[in-house]
């Protein structure tokens, strides 16, 4: 346990390093990128002396080592500067969108783990059968399938053809009208489409993961001289086929979850979701530097999060793992 | 009515591409699932549906406050929140601007037409309860000429008086004389004097003057409006959408039809027409021009309405050698190899076939442009000039006569040694602009012309075009509904930052010169006639089209005005059948 512990220190400042280089490195691109975020904000009519004005306001005049070095301070004692394109702070910003993209990957993770096991599972048991063969394929369709041609099917399915859920948005209109438990109900019903889009690939990839290491294992001598010394096959599958089934798919599972929390952009475009993708593709398109560090600053965090906790659990599932 | 005139010059760089294969397939999709459209509309239970419209809108708003917003729906919505001492009507008869009162009564010129005395109307509210008086008017100006608060209509007040020192003091230029009456000082009779005192009025109350005016720009006011218009702020939720309800004490001139306008982001164009075509929202505007007639001849539900011809596309060639320019920070102006001379790019013009453009793309919305001034200005529109005509072969001939000959047999013009030989910059995002891209390599390529087309991000393009660093480009502009176009077509490159061809003519500099001056616009008719014939016999750039920008609306949202003045022009007089 002390050796988890340690790990977890030594993987989580070694997090914050690369978090710094990746600051860093991001800050020195998006200032070196062609494009200016006073000129992709303001109107062309602006008058240069107001554009020189706004540029000092936000100051873009100052050396880039200078900016870097008052905008790394700052973002030491948690102020992330103010966005050029929203003149709103990016903390609040990000205050704003990140629980969205949060709600919206964790019900796609949830969505992945459960069907991606369980029909991993069911096709691993029936390896050879008919319906392996079409989880085989299917999964392997799903997976490249594109994410935008999955949101459109779907909302010409169940939103405008059959009308049973709603295109876009978190809440209908008028929905702060509305009691709690009906509010959710219409939350719930505007989540189901994008999350469905998000897991689609994910449960694919896990699918394949799983059927795949639940094989390889089927074949393995531990498993058959367990079962031949008669210990129960459901104690055999849950004791030791699934722990060591399941490592590989913790992994893929975490870098998932850190893809996923820094926002789908393409599922939060067609679904209106008002996640951190989209804060981070406007950004970027409008150059606005403090908002695209803030960005960063999430996305770097959640990545290398996620992968230390699929690591970490990795290493509780499997003790063969060393740290 | 004030934010669309006043974005004047806004480089038009369309995102939505009109996939018309995506279009197709999403349209006849929706022809199949239509028959449950009533049921899509996801309006939960005990919400009162029937008084509100629902625009869907691409993007969010980036400021509630005239002094900063730059969007044009942010601009629209401001327009419904802050009125003006003027409310204006576009005369389509004639193509002006006709100026009534809103919260001014009346107004009278006076000193010759230097000055103008706006009486306020008795007993205008804020949605606050605070009364609404001539120093509103006052602080409103203060605020937009601050070089402190930076907004971006600072050039707006640039035509009043100006103190000794040159600098406009607004509590002399813009005056109180009673809580009714302001008087507006000018620095001379112009034009644009009654637009230029259009601007929208904000509350003396909230923007007090204790507040540092440095970090106007991030105050919670930009998010949290009052009102003395037909409509007030409901709700904001960032990047989902914004509500206005009604605004109950606006007498201005009353409170909306509708219970409730709403901008609902979609920022999918597929996902904005799907909810169209379902009933999920009521309006949506800048619709591609395949999508409108798709939906006009399929859906009987939905009108499609124009804004009128205030968007027009050019090639513009680059009359100057950007590399010698900017080395020289403004100052050195060499001839460009390729495009300084005026009957090459006359041959360039004749070789690109406009009119097949505007009848594959556009259709009935279009039509092919002559210069700069749009056909909607009847009293300025050069109606006798026509476009110069597509002929290849004369082309060539006029190319020839320049010395352009294909000297070494390699299929592409050369001359001392130099290839006819350059790269087309276009936007990234913009389907239109890429198809006529390839058009006009085709087309080009027939009279021996190698063209490279290069497409890039945005904001990059909008970089280089400003730098001057291009040898050709397509891009355009809406043009503003007053006549100012010296700072897209003024000789003086420094000053006029949008002359993109930098394109230097001493005749056009004087007429430009003079239509500042003039009192009467109508008089200057003459004068920007003949600027049109300059630039029909110059051709700085070609241009391409006029473009219609479309709005397709349910046919159950009535009394909508939608047109060169904008989309929510008049939204309050908007009610449903």
């Amino acid at each position: 346990m002390i050796d988890i512990v340690y790990f977890t220190i030594k993987r989580m400042i070694t997090g914050v390093l690369l978090v710094l280089c990746l600051l860093s490195l991001v800050f020195i691109i998006a200032h070196a990128a062609p494009g200016d975020p006073i000129l992709s904000t303001l109107s062309p009519r602006v008058s240069a002396s107001v554009a020189a004005e706004v540029r000092e306001h936000f100051g873009l005049d100052k050396p880039l080592h200078v900016q870097f070095t008052e905008w790394m301070r700052n973002c030491l004692v948690g102020n992330f500067g103010v966005s050029i394109s929203h003149g709103r702070p990016v903390g609040e910003l990000v205050a704003t969108f990140l629980p969205n993209t949060i709600v919206l990957a964790l019900v796609a993770i949830v969505i992945e783990l459960v069907l991606g096991l369980f029909i991993g599972l069911m096709a691993a048991r029936h390896e050879g059968s008919f319906l392996d063969r079409c989880v085989s394929s299917g999964s392997m369709v799903l997976f490249t399938l594109p994410t935008f041609w999955i949101g459109i099917v779907l909302l010409a399915v169940f939103s405008y053809a059959l009308g049973l859920l709603p295109s876009s948005q978190m809440f209908s209109i008028g929905a702060e009208r509305l009691a709690f438990n009906e509010r959710t109900i219409d939350f719930i019903k505007h989540l189901i489409l994008p999350a469905i889009t998000v897991a689609i690939p994910g449960t694919a990839a896990l699918t394949r993961y799983f059927r795949a290491s639940l094989i390889k294992l089927q074949h393995e001598e531990y498993l058959t001289y367990a079962t031949s010394f008669g210990v129960p096959r459901r104690k055999v599958f849950l004791s030791y086929e699934l722990p060591n089934a399941v490592g590989p798919v913790v992994t893929l599972l975490g870098l998932e979850l850190g893809t996923l929390l820094t926002g789908a952009l393409v599922t939060e475009t067609m679904y209106a979701w008002p996640g951190m993708g989209r804060l981070a593709v406007m950004a970027i398109v409008s150059r606005d530097y403090p908002l695209i560090m803030g960005c960063t600053v999430v996305a770097g965090a959640v990545v290398i999060l996620g992968n230390c906790l699929a690591d970490v659990l990795y290493m509780l599932i499997d003790p063969r793992v060393e740290t | 009515m004030h934010s669309h005139n006043d974005k004047i010059m806004r480089l038009y760089c369309r995102i939505a591409p009109p996939n018309i294969v995506l279009s197709f397939l999403i349209l006849t999709m929706l022809l199949v699932g239509c028959s449950r459209k009533k049921d899509a509309k996801s309006y939960p239970s005990g919400t009162s549906a029937g008084g509100y419209v629902v625009v869907g809108v691409e993007g969010d708003i980036d400021s509630f406050c005239p002094l900063f917003a730059e969007d044009v729906t942010a601009g629209e919505i401001n327009d419904l929140f802050y009125p003006a001492l003027t409310s204006s009507n576009f005369n389509q008869t004639i193509g002006f601007l006709e100026y009534h009162p809103l919260v001014a009564q009346s107004w009278e010129f006076e000193n010759g037409g230097k000055d103008i005395r706006f009486h306020i109307k008795q007993g205008l509210r804020w949605s606050d309860g605070v009364t609404l008086t001539a120093r509103d008017v006052q602080i409103s100006y203060e605020l937009y000429a601050d070089t402190n608060v930076a907004s971006v209509r600072q050039t707006s007040v640039e035509g009043l008086r100006k103190s000794k020192d040159g600098t406009i003091r607004i509590a002399e230029a813009v005056e109180i004389i009673n809580d009714s009456t302001v008087l507006f000082h000018f620095d001379h009779p112009y034009p644009g004097q009654l637009f230029d005192a259009g601007l929208p009025i904000l509350p003396a109350h909230a923007f007090d003057s204790t507040l540092h005016r440095e970090s106007l720009k991030e105050s919670p006011l930009n998010h949290w409006p009052l009102s003395a218009g037909p409509f007030k702020l409901k709700s904001w939720k960032a990047m989902q959408q914004i509500e206005l309800e009604a605004n109950q004490s606006s007498v201005l001139p009353y409170p909306a039809k509708l219970s409730g306008l709403i901008y609902r982001i979609i920022p999918d164009y597929h996902s904005r027409l799907m909810q169209l075509a379902s009933g999920e929202i009521d309006v949506f505007p800048y619709i591609n021009v395949e999508d409108a007639l798709q939906l006009a001849q399929n859906d009987s539900n939905i009108n499609v309405q124009s804004l009128g011809e205030r968007f027009y596309d050019a090639i513009n060639w680059n009359n100057i050698d950007s590399d010698v320019f900017k080395k020289s920070k403004g100052k050195k102006i060499v001839p460009h190899l390729l495009f300084s001379n005026s009957t090459v790019r006359r041959a360039l013009t004749m070789a690109i076939n406009r009119k097949e453009i505007v009848d594959s793309y556009l259709k009935a919305y279009g039509r092919e442009a002559i210069g700069p001034i749009s056909p909607i200005f009847r009293w300025a529109y050069n109606d006798t000039l026509k476009p110069l005509p597509f002929n290849p072969r004369e082309a060539s001939a006029l190319l020839a006569e320049e010395g352009w000959h294909d000297s070494d047999g390699d299929g592409i013009l050369d001359r001392g040694g130099h290839l006819f030989s350059f790269t087309l910059k276009i936007p990234s995002g913009s389907q239109l602009r890429s198809e006529i891209a390839t058009i006009v390599q085709n087309q080009l390529k027939a009279v021996k012309i190698n063209v490279k087309i290069e497409q890039i991000e945005r904001a990059v393009f909008w970089n280089d075009i400003m730098e001057k660093n291009f040898d050709a480009c397509i891009a355009g502009f809406t043009v503003p509904l007053q006549m100012q176009l010296d700072e897209l077509w003024g000789s003086d490159l420094e000053k006029s930052r949008f002359n993109l061809t930098s394109f230097q003519n001493e005749r056009v500099a004087k007429i430009l010169a003079k239509a500042k001056l003039v009192e009467n616009e109508k008089e200057n008719a003459d004068a920007w006639k003949e600027f049109q014939v300059i630039l029909q016999n110059e051709q700085p750039c070609t241009f391409l089209y006029w473009m219609n920008d479309l709005v397709a609306v349910n046919k159950r949202v009535k009394g909508t005005q939608i047109g060169v003045l904008g989309i929510s022009y008049q939204a309050g007089d908007w009610y449903l059948e």
